[in-house]
């Protein structure tokens, strides 16, 4: 299923016709994959955006949002079935890919397509929204009065490969609100986009031709300038250095969202550290690090852990080793390029050294073999990013106080925060830590799945890029003040 | 009581003399036999073990994971110590004097203390040295063999900044040395942070006119900011035979992925220095030695340039497969761990997070990994610590170090 070329670009087929490709290697040397790229000129993104508009025009604009949604819930399904060639297909490619380990994948696809199947998209977009209607006609919202949201004429998404499964929700956010999508995908991860957009259209071809995902590399100013100028909306993800220029280049008046590099962090509370509960609390700790290999967002680079319960967190610090061990096997990571196993190790070094010279009782614990997972125990509160490929910080601490005071400062690089507490004391944690503005504050074992109906960086995924039209219908009366103008017989408004 | 306790000597100077003795004998092509090899293990431990007491921290790490003593006489024994230990412990001999190790102590009066730009998982370090004989014995040999093999004496044109203007870096130190001992007339380009690009033009016009050749010494980036900027006002410099251009940093760490050969073409068509004429040095603040290509010393001996950086004699390395640290078979790239016997005042063996391969006295390095290609929504901690930097500049332009 794997052999041969991957077509690492989606054109709707009356433009694909006429495009040039070219086939590329990507990935380390021992283990590059072969991929057919559509090759892309300022002209050819010109091409290619007018060609989805008009599409746009002709199949999303004026069809009913539901029956939109009804056909991405069923491309959904076709993700998640596991008899499905497209799933097969899908783990396959990504697997050879390289990046992660096909459990891992397994887990992605289903984590990702879960919540969009079955009536999913239609729910999301109703809690955003309102109602899928409000996207057709003015629909009254909850006070009555109509409104009718309206989604750019087209979207560019630039997606990151740092994480499998990343560029679905986006996707699909575009086409949800009859937006047609450019997307520029990722040479970490670039396989599931084209998927992507191919199932969709087998599915239905009118959205097909709304779709066009190509690649080309980062930086490259003519093409991401061609791109970006005259994009209506834009939402892309990655570093500092890419995303300002992208945000430099925009029209003025388009809609931006950029989702730019953070890490996650967890605190528990010490009426959570029970010795009955370790086990479980350890293994919901390990599996938030262990997924995806610490490459996302929401991945926990620090363990806040509080002093004073009925196990320590020293203990905490050991049973999350051993639960780091079980995964090893249990969700196994795939082994990062020597630079990165070479700061791993340096880390590990680092640590060792902290702990023969320093005087915060550091301790290292880490695997048995290779740089699988690293453990660095400490006491008090402080906030640095590991070098990922679970690599993690077990802080032991007084209170939250202590640990507001150490995140401060890089609050803004804080995408989410695993809670572990319950009852009255949880409510209290939760409006500590979310008076820092971090986003998202979630169950341990919860982190890596974000909500659908959630924020992301602290923004919702369709109302940042919807314009509205609400139709007033009051007050006929006296009410409406004209000062500069006469007064006339009828009160009706404009 | 050991050796070193015995009154009335200075056992740190006596190791200092027999180092400094041996590297200014060391042949270029010996390392390999056995006889330097056991040389340069019995300095090594002697060395190692002097650290292990005078730099407190130094030997309270060897003690902690095991390999205090170096009883086995092999210099693969002595512990590295993680570069980025030098971010919060002076790690040096010349901050602790006797080995008291009062934290928070000034220093005993170290002769230069150099800033590390950091490594991608730590902030910025420092290196102290109490005396700077070693640094620059290991310096000036190597230097005059890469960059003057036909024993030239040129005027100097130095991209960066004066010693005194920037007292904590390594690099600008090193130059500072190489134009007081080696070459003449140095000039410095760089002036209160800014590059004075006209002090450049006019040196070079004047070498050209006077059929003069001269050195340039800079980083990459500097170098290549200038001669792009010729490019761009179409300034050529037919600099006469003989000159030639020591470039440093590049595609280390930097944003800009600089390659090679277009540096190479660059240079040969503003400049007029030939690719065998350009040669590009890998250092780092906490080593007191440095790497060379060997382009122009093969122009001079007229052979062809061997692939890598030259490995001095005094200098080991050893490249450790990153998983499971242990050694690679020769040619295999892994992570790099350095053995620098002009390191005294602060620990000889370096673990660093470069990747590279050693064949033979050959050091290749595989460049840092690339991360222009857009990372996504995960925090590297170089962009964390270049964020919360926020908007400082650098102290000088070009890589610190």
């Amino acid at each position: 299923m794997t052999q041969g070329l991957f077509d690492a670009f989606y054109l709707p087929p009356d433009v694909e016709r006429d495009a040039d490709t070219s086939v590329q290697r990507f990935g380390p040397p021992h283990d590059a994959i072969e991929l057919r790229l559509a090759t892309v000129s300022p002209a050819s993104i010109e091409t290619w955006v007018e060609a989805i508009r008009s599409a746009r025009a002709e199949h999303l604009a004026r069809r009913p949002a539901a029956e939109i949604h009804r056909v991405l819930e069923r491309v959904a399904q076709r993700f998640l079935d596991p008899q499905s060639p497209v799933r097969r297909n899908a783990i396959a490619w990504l697997a050879h890919s390289g990046r992660f380990s096909t459990p891992m994948i397994e887990r992605a696809l289903t984590d990702t397509f879960g919540p969009l199947s079955a009536g999913g998209v239609s729910r999301w977009v109703a809690s955003e929204v309102g109602s899928a209607t409000a996207l057709d006609h003015p629909t009254p919202d909850r006070k009555g009065i109509p409104r009718q949201a309206f989604g750019p004429e087209w979207m560019l998404q630039i997606y990151a490969g740092n994480v499998p499964g990343l560029p679905v929700w986006p996707f699909y956010s575009a086409l949800a609100m009859k937006s047609a999508l450019f997307a520029k995908a990722s040479s970490q991860e670039p396989v599931l986009a084209p998927l992507l957009a191919r199932t969709i259209a087998e599915e239905d071809r009118g959205l097909g031709a709304c779709i066009a995902v190509v690649w080309w590399k980062g930086g490259t100013i003519e093409l991401d300038r061609a791109a970006v100028r005259r994009a209506p909306a834009v939402l892309a993800f990655g570093g500092e250095n890419s995303t300002m220029s992208i945000a430099r280049e925009t029209h003025p008046e388009a809609k931006i969202v950029i989702h730019g590099s953070k890490v996650s962090v967890a605190y528990i509370s010490r009426a959570s550290l029970t010795r009955p509960g370790l086990g479980s609390l350890a293994a919901r700790a390990a599996f938030d690090v262990a997924l995806y290999d610490q490459q996302g967002c929401l991945s926990p680079h620090a363990f806040y852990v509080e002093r004073g319960g009925d196990v320590g967190p020293a203990a905490f610090a050991s049973a999350l080793g051993g639960a780091l061990e079980t995964l090893r096997d249990g969700l196994p990571r795939r082994e990062p390029e020597a630079s990165q196993a070479a700061r791993v190790q340096l880390y590990r070094a680092q640590a060792h050294f902290e702990e023969a010279t320093g005087s915060r009782g550091t301790q290292v614990l880490a695997s048995s073999e290779g740089t699988d997972w690293t453990l660095v125990y400490e006491d008090g509160a402080r906030f640095e990013p590991t070098p990922a490929y679970r690599t993690v910080r077990v802080h032991a601490v007084d209170g939250v106080q202590e640990v507001e005071a150490a995140l401060a400062p890089a609050a803004r690089f804080i995408e989410a925060i695993g809670l572990e507490a319950k009852g009255r004391e949880r409510v209290a944690l939760a409006a500590a830590l979310a008076a820092m503005g971090v986003p998202r504050i979630a169950p341990l074992g919860a982190l890596q799945s974000p909500s659908l109906v959630g924020t992301h960086g602290g923004l919702h995924r369709l109302l940042p890029f919807l314009r509205w039209t609400t139709v007033e219908t009051g007050p006929r009366s006296s009410a409406v003040r004209r000062p500069h103008r006469p007064k006339r017989k009828s009160g009706r408004s404009r | 009581m050991t050796a070193h306790e015995i009154p009335g000597t200075d056992p740190t100077r006596k190791m200092e003399a027999d180092l400094v003795r041996f590297i200014s004998e060391a042949g270029w092509e010996e390392a390999q036999t056995r006889r330097a090899e056991a040389a340069f293990s019995d300095l090594a431990i002697r060395s190692f073990r002097i650290q292990c007491d005078t730099i407190p921290e130094y030997g309270a790490y060897a003690r902690h994971i095991g390999r205090w003593s170096g009883r086995s006489g092999d210099w693969r024994e002595i512990p590295p110590v993680p570069c980025s230990a030098f971010k919060e412990h002076g790690l040096s001999a010349a901050r602790a004097g006797d080995g008291a190790a009062v934290r928070g102590e000034a220093p005993a009066s170290p002769a230069v203390t150099f800033e590390t730009s950091g490594t991608t998982i730590t902030r910025p370090g420092r290196v102290q040295l109490k005396s700077t004989r070693l640094y620059e014995t290991s310096l000036l040999k190597s230097f005059a063999r890469h960059l003057l093999p036909d024993g030239a004496r040129l005027k100097i044109i130095i991209f960066g900044p004066t010693r005194a203007e920037s007292p904590h870096s390594s690099l600008w130190f090193m130059a500072d040395r190489v134009a007081g001992r080696l070459c003449d007339a140095p000039i410095w380009i760089v002036e209160h942070g800014e590059p004075r690009w006209e002090r450049a033009d006019a040196e070079l016009a004047r070498s050209r006119d006077d059929r003069v050749p001269v050195l340039l010494l800079g980083t990459t980036l500097l170098l290549r900011a200038y001669v792009e900027r010729c490019d761009r006002r179409g300034l050529r410099f037919a600099l006469p035979p003989g000159s030639r251009a020591m470039d440093t940093g590049g595609a280390k760490g930097t944003r800009v992925e600089l390659l090679r050969n277009d540096i190479a073409a660059s240079f040969h068509s503003v400049l007029g220095i030939p690719p065998t004429h350009l040669v590009n040095e890998y250092g780092m603040a906490e080593m007191g030695s440095q790497f060379y290509e060997d382009t122009l010393l093969a122009a001079h001996e007229r052979r062809p340039a061997r692939a890598g950086f030259v490995i001095p004699p005094w200098v080991r390395t050893r490249v450790l497969d990153p998983e499971t640290m242990l050694d690679l078979p020769e040619g295999r790239p892994g992570l790099l761990v350095h053995y620098d016997l002009a390191n005294l005042d602060v620990p000889l063996a370096i673990q660093t997070e470069d990747v590279g391969a050693v064949a033979g006295n050959r050091l290749t390095l595989e460049g840092r990994l690339r991360e222009a290609e857009r990372r996504g929504c995960s925090l590297p901690f170089e962009q964390f610590l270049e964020r919360e930097r926020g908007a400082r500049a650098d102290p000088a332009p070009g890589m610190p170090r």
